[in-house]
């Protein structure tokens, strides 16, 4: 009967390690900044179980019936723990305070567990032994605990299995306990029946364990997250909130479907019917579709080559049902050539012209995005314009970052190209710039296309004008071999967010 | 009892083991383009088969580097299409061969040429040539992209490879002074490029100290200033400062005004300009050709080949002259021709490695490393996502004699060099050995003139450049320094010499 004693320690000493571990993990996941989380939640707890240990001298009476109960409040506490958090983090305002009150809690308990069981079992043995058997034991069970947390439970289970894992075995514990110390216990038969119930219960939580957490995910990110992949490119998140569809690549927002038409419209209109008879038309970038669908609003365009980088971009936005609505299934027209490469390479050694060529990247964040901002670039892609051809830019805000707006234009100027900047107001995105470019000049087109929602002949005009606070800056342009853009729009973000 | 505790030790030790099964990646790779064989061949005065075949050309250009690449060049570009240029390796380009695996091609050696200034006359006409200048304007696409150079330095990155972080304020004194100091030897007109140009015996005092012992007579004792003046001599040179004349030290720094556009490279380096070249010579290029032998005759000279005499009116001498006691009967053995030994390796990556949030630089130096860093193949690449690549590493042997480094370089195998390279990147990168799937590395006894103490007014250097006689030399370590400019002046005036004593 000894040995069972002693694994009971074993076990018990591992659930108590586990709960601490998982407060002080959540803490560091949810809240962040790990050492200050694990060095108050050890010391909380530690001090807790000093408490417990205090407390433990008041216990006179049917000592392991008490024990038993302990497992068992330990065990449902400590089981739900871990849920309880994160569903606390999801829709509380008061995360610290559940937090460090059910550390207190646990720690009592786990503080009153041992010197209970020496007293239990200090008849049997002599003191010595029983000091050093349940010590030994207690530490044993600290170092499975500490070793299986990292490399088992979080990574296999989870945190939220882990603590219900934990919880059965805190309940097993307390139910053999009625075994091991029959002698010592009244009311058994009812002790058992709640031993079965509780663990029953934490058996129902470890089943539902993914549910729980993904209604605290689910929340802790606000909108319903619809899809998530890794490309090999980019990381793509699509989320719904309502009937707000929105993109982020890299965790920037690509749009937001409630006022997108605003950006796409700006983007193609202003220069696609200024020109008199547009056959081909070439979009580099914008994979979603959403340029495409306003160009397929011409009927005297006769093919669109969309030349997009990720394929899985491409394959999401011409199947997925919620995203062929938005775009209109434009991914899926005839007139529509859809060929998934790497823009420069293929600007460089494709020999077609067009009539009018859109250019929708993302904004020039790394060095690498920046290459599609330079000279070279703009020379490459000129020499497609037909000679009746405009492009246009989409080149970020000119309000917040109005040195990169106006580099970007000065690039195209040095390109070769008159330019013919102008500017929308996107609800989502803000103040938002694009340039015109091409080899003649430019005027506003006095017909546009029936049902837009947005621009309109009558207002164009208007986008053309630059009020001072985004009027120009001479900026130099933005070459391969000195790629002033990316550092300048780094220091226009970084002075808008501090 | 003893059944748990064995139960529980068991688990723990499992869990131990499994931390440890990190699975290593196997790395392929070889020695590549090894030439010292035939080098040896000569050194040892083997037997080569007598001539059998005679053919009768009135140019042979021995040596297919730059140098006699440059000349072969100049002769097609006046009209002159009646030569050869006979090259040892099966593949010409000297140290401006470049290799080539199914995703980039890469450098085998040199990988950029700094923009010229105005005296270089010869390498503007040739890039105009090649459309790297097109109406005074350097083609975009062929200036190194940014972000360009970064140094890894105490635990962080900056950009560009002279220190500037953690400077002292004396430090920054000595960097200023010297940088003084530099703009008015750059004003004296003395350090040019080509060197030849401006050569004059006021700065000769400059050939007779090292550059550390003059960087020290300058006042200069800044630790970070030494290991940068090391590194560029180590870099241009292979050679240590106290191992390099001050006026080569000198040269690197005031020979080029400070400008920001260049300098020109490419994904193969300036493999890119042999290959260029190549297509423009063709013809009369012929590879794996080791000449063995040349004598003068009466009205020219012979250059013998296996068992083929090339009776020719000239022969331009474009290998490293350091052969030419060993190929030329009755010349006298050379004193003032000092060569760097050097290696360089080319890794295949099937991805970066952790960067420690930098992205990638075309060229990437470690502090207080060995070893000179690599460059990035792929950085010369339109493309925004580029997920493989291939590394080219430098390493310059300049610490200690170059006969007993070269000794070092034909010992160590293969595996050594690996491991040795392996370690120097992972100071930086900890996962490189996850990433590399293949090291293929280069041994070049002799890789490059160095310009020792004394080396660059040297009598010996100016007896053999002189351009008289039958054979004219033509190697870039006739300037004392190997760089790409004066290879290419060197085989341009040679040729153009030869031109005007054919003509008359």
């Amino acid at each position: 009967m000894g040995i069972l004693v002693f694994i009971s320690v074993l076990l018990v000493a591992a659930c108590g390690l586990i709960y601490e571990l998982i407060a002080g993990t959540l803490a560091s996941y949810l809240v962040g900044d790990s050492v200050f989380q694990f060095s108050t939640i050890i010391g909380t707890y530690l001090f807790a179980m000093g408490i417990g240990s205090a407390l433990s001298r008041y216990v006179n009476r049917g000592l392991a019936n008490r024990f038993v109960w302990i497992e068992l409040v330990l065990g449902v506490v400590g089981g739900f723990s871990s849920a309880l958090l994160m569903l606390a983090f999801a829709f509380t305002q008061g995360f610290e305070l559940i937090l460090y009150a059910l550390v207190v809690v646990m720690g009592v308990l786990v503080g009153m567990e041992i010197p209970l069981l020496m007293r239990i079992v200090k008849d049997r043995y002599q003191f010595r032994d029983v000091i050093a058997h349940v010590l030994t034991f207690d530490y044993l069970g600290a170092l499975g605990a500490s070793l299986l947390f990292p490399i088992l439970l979080v990574p296999r289970l989870g945190l939220v299995r882990s603590a219900m894992l934990f919880g059965l075995i805190n309940a097993a514990v307390a139910l053999w306990s009625t075994f091991l110390f029959a002698s010592q216990i009244s009311r058994t038969r009812g002790l058992r029946v709640t031993c079965l119930l509780v663990l029953f219960g934490l058996g129902v939580g470890l089943a539902e364990a993914k549910r729980i957490t993904a209604t605290a995910e689910d929340n802790i990110y606000a909108d319903e997250i619809i899809l998530a992949r890794d490309t090999r490119y980019q990381h793509l998140v699509l989320t719904r909130f309502k009937d707000d569809l929105r993109l982020f690549l890299n965790s920037h927002l690509q749009f937001s479907s409630r006022d997108e038409y605003r950006y796409h419209e700006a983007l193609a209109h202003p220069g696609l019917a200024a020109i008199p008879a547009p056959r081909r038309v070439l979009i580099l970038g914008g994979g979603d579709g959403l340029a495409v669908r306003e160009i397929l609003k011409y009927p005297q365009v006769e093919s669109i080559t969309l030349v997009e980088l990720d394929p899985e971009m491409t394959r999401i936005f011409s199947s997925n049902p919620m995203l062929t609505r938005l775009n209109a299934s434009s991914l899926l027209s005839p007139r529509v050539h859809v060929i998934n490469a790497d823009a420069f390479p293929w600007v460089a050694s494709n020999a077609d012209n067009f009539d009018f060529i859109v250019i929708d990247f993302p904004d020039p964040t790394n060095y690498s995005l920046g290459k599609l901002y330079t000279t070279a670039f703009y020379r490459a892609v000129a020499r497609h314009l037909s000679a009746q051809g405009f492009m246009v830019v989409q080149s970020t805000s000119p309000m917040f970052a109005r040195d990169s707006f106006w580099c970007i234009v000065q690039t195209l100027k040095q390109s070769g190209l008159q330019t013919y900047p102008y500017h929308v107001y996107v609800p989502s995105f803000g103040e938002w710039g694009f340039v015109l470019g091409g080899t003649h000049d430019y005027a506003p087109p006095k017909s546009l296309p029936p049902g837009l929602r947005f621009i309109s002949v009558a207002d164009l005009p208007a986008l053309f004008q630059f009020p001072p606070d985004m009027a120009p800056l001479p900026m130099p342009a933005n070459q391969l071999n000195s790629q002033i853009l990316v550092r300048t729009y780094e220091n226009d973000w970084k002075d808008i967010s501090h | 009892m003893k059944l748990g505790r064995r139960k529980f030790l068991g688990l723990g030790s499992a869990a131990l083991v499994g931390l440890t099964l990190k699975s290593e990646k196997k790395i392929a790779g070889s020695f590549v383009n090894d030439s010292f064989q035939m080098g040896h061949l000569l050194r040892d005065r083997a037997t080569f088969p007598a001539a059998k075949r005679i053919e009768k050309v009135p140019v042979v250009i021995v040596g297919g580097g730059i140098a006699g690449l440059s000349a072969a060049w100049r002769l097609r570009e006046r009209g002159f299409t009646d030569f050869v240029l006979l090259e040892m390796n099966q593949q010409a380009g000297g140290n401006a061969r470049w290799g080539e695996n199914e995703f980039t091609a890469y450098p085998w050696a040199a990988h950029y040429v700094p923009v010229p200034g105005p005296k270089a006359i010869y390498v503007r006409e040739l890039f105009e040539d090649l459309g790297v200048l097109k109406n005074g304007q350097w083609e975009e696409r062929y200036l190194a992209f940014s972000p360009q150079e970064r140094l890894f330095l105490y635990g962080r990155w900056q950009e560009g490879i002279e220190p500037a972080v953690g400077l002292t304020s004396k430090d920054r004194e000595q960097f200023q002074r010297l940088e003084n100091v530099f703009a008015d030897f750059r004003k004296s007109g003395a350090f040019t490029v080509p060197l030849e140009l401006g050569l004059s015996s006021k700065s000769k005092h400059l050939d007779r100290i090292s550059f550390s012992d003059w960087l020290r007579q300058e006042g200069v004792d800044s630790r970070l200033l030494h290991w940068y003046m090391n590194y560029a001599c180590r870099d241009d040179y292979g050679a240590l400062a106290s191992d390099t004349s001050a006026w080569a030290g000198i040269h690197y720094f005031s020979s080029r005004e400070p400008e920001e556009k260049g300098p020109l490279t490419w994904p193969e380096g300036n493999g890119w300009i042999t290959r260029r070249l190549l297509e423009r010579l063709g013809a009369n290029i012929r590879t794996g050709q080791m000449v063995h032998r040349i004598t003068q005759t009466r009205r020219g000279a012979s250059v013998f080949v296996g068992d083929t005499e090339f009776q020719s009116e000239f022969v331009i001498f474009a290998a490293p002259t350091f052969l030419a006691p060993y190929l030329l009967e009755n010349f006298p053995s050379l004193h003032d021709f000092v060569y760097s030994p050097w290696l360089t390796a080319n890794l295949t990556l099937d991805r970066y490695p952790d960067s420690r949030g930098a992205e990638p630089s075309w060229d990437t130096v470690f502090l207080d490393s060995p070893t000179l860093g690599y460059v990035d193949a792929m950085h010369q690449s339109l493309r925004t996502h580029i997920d493989r690549t291939v590394w080219t590493f430098y390493w310059a042997l300049a610490e200690g004699a170059p006969a007993q480094n070269r000794q070092l370089l034909l010992e160590k195998d293969w595996a050594y060099w690996k491991e040795a390279i392996l370690h120097d990147l992972e100071r930086v990168h900890s996962d490189i050995r996850q990433c590399v799937s293949r090291i293929d590395v280069m041994r070049m006894g002799h890789a490059m003139i160095r310009p020792a103490v004394g080396s660059i007014f040297s009598e010996e250097r100016r007896r053999l450049s002189r351009l008289d006689g039958r054979i004219l030399f033509a190697n870039s370590d006739l300037s004392g320094i190997s760089i790409f400019e004066e290879a290419q002046f060197h085989g341009v005036e040679a040729a153009q010499k030869v031109l005007k004593k054919l003509h008359g």
